[in-house]
């Protein structure tokens, strides 16, 4: 296989390619700088926790937390509990980055988020080798997370009946959708993505938050692997 | 929260998140690439974004559902994700404005 590389020209392409995500990600930004304000988080802090976590599931979960004296334990199980699911968008991308030095490899997972990881797994479809495009699209993601958090946390408005009102409480779902269509190979997939959802839901309902992603995953690759395997 | 609260658990919150970032890629180089394994990972990547997108827009209601069906049609014709996208959140705000 002919190995992977990290140019700035794939960087541009991936950040380019997600800019309407980008724009989404500022305004999610924007809502989590309101959120974290309304619960007495300082600005400096909602900036440095979007700047140095940027994982706004786990950040929207710890601000029912953020209170006197810390609940550690609740809070360090919410993070991880919400952002497991990211193991499974590594050990998912690794056989395509693997051939890359190990410092940009956990360097550019920094950076590893759904949209950026989406596109990347597009890419790689598609025959390309340019890891670029996860990590330009991650730096594109970034700064338009961080810059909302600054903006919702210091001066704009906004409630969260505005969102739902025009739809953008989908947005990544959405995203995460088109990406999902465009993936689709064939009638294997079909099975093993069957497997995956029915799990996910059925786990939503007996598992504690954001277990369910990974059960349902974790029994979508199965399925898919033993009906490849009877082919 | 105190400052000193504040810092210390945002430190925890990043050093654990970089942990579930990192922690696929740190697992998957320490197991031998098996062609089984690789069928897996493939599989994984499409599993993974049901297993968001299904519990989510079943339990976000009907217009949500409405949505996310309209997005993937749409996708599924045209294959721009900007004019799915598109599609999917101005059928949800139309849906939520009517009824």
């Amino acid at each position: 296989m002919e190995r992977a590389v990290i140019t700035w020209r794939g960087m541009g392409s991936g950040a380019r390619r997600l800019i309407a995500v980008g724009v989404y990600a500022f305004i999610f930004g924007v809502a989590f700088g309101i959120a974290a304000r309304n619960v007495g988080m300082a600005g400096w802090a909602a900036t440095l926790m979007s700047a140095t976590v940027f994982a706004g599931g786990s950040q929207f979960a710890v601000l029912e937390l953020w209170q006197s004296p810390v609940a550690w334990g609740p809070l360090l199980i919410a993070t991880l509990a919400v952002n497991g699911r990211h193991f499974l968008l590594g050990a998912s991308l690794y056989p395509w980055l693997r051939s890359l030095p190990a410092w940009q490899i956990y360097l550019a997972a920094v950076l590893l988020s759904e949209p950026n990881w989406a596109r990347a797994i597009e890419a790689q479809a598609r025959g390309e080798r340019d890891v670029g495009v996860l990590v330009g699209g991650g730096i594109l993601l970034w700064v338009a997370w961080v810059a909302g958090t600054v903006a919702g946390a210091g001066f704009i408005d906004l409630s969260p009946e505005h969102f739902r009102r025009f739809g953008l409480d989908l947005v990544f779902l959405a995203f995460l959708s088109c990406m999902l269509t465009g993936l689709r190979r064939g009638r294997a997939d079909d099975l093993a993505w069957l497997a995956a959802g029915l799990t996910a839901l059925a786990a939503m309902a007996v598992l504690p938050p954001g277990w369910h992603i990974l059960a349902g995953a974790v029994a979508g690759g199965v399925v898919g692997v033993v009906v490849d395997a009877r082919r | 929260m105190h400052d000193a609260d504040a810092l210390l658990a945002i430190g925890a919150m990043a050093i654990l998140t970089y942990a579930t970032r990192a922690g696929g890629f740190l697992v998957m180089s320490m197991v031998p690439l098996s062609p089984r394994l690789e069928a897996f990972l493939r599989h994984l990547s499409g599993s993974v974004l049901v297993a968001i997108i299904f519990p989510a827009a079943v339990t976000s209601g009907p217009a949500a559902i409405l949505a996310i069906l309209a997005a993937v049609l749409v996708m599924h014709r045209t294959r721009n994700a900007l004019f799915a996208m598109t599609a999917g959140i101005g059928l949800a705000a139309l849906l939520r404005a009517w009824f």
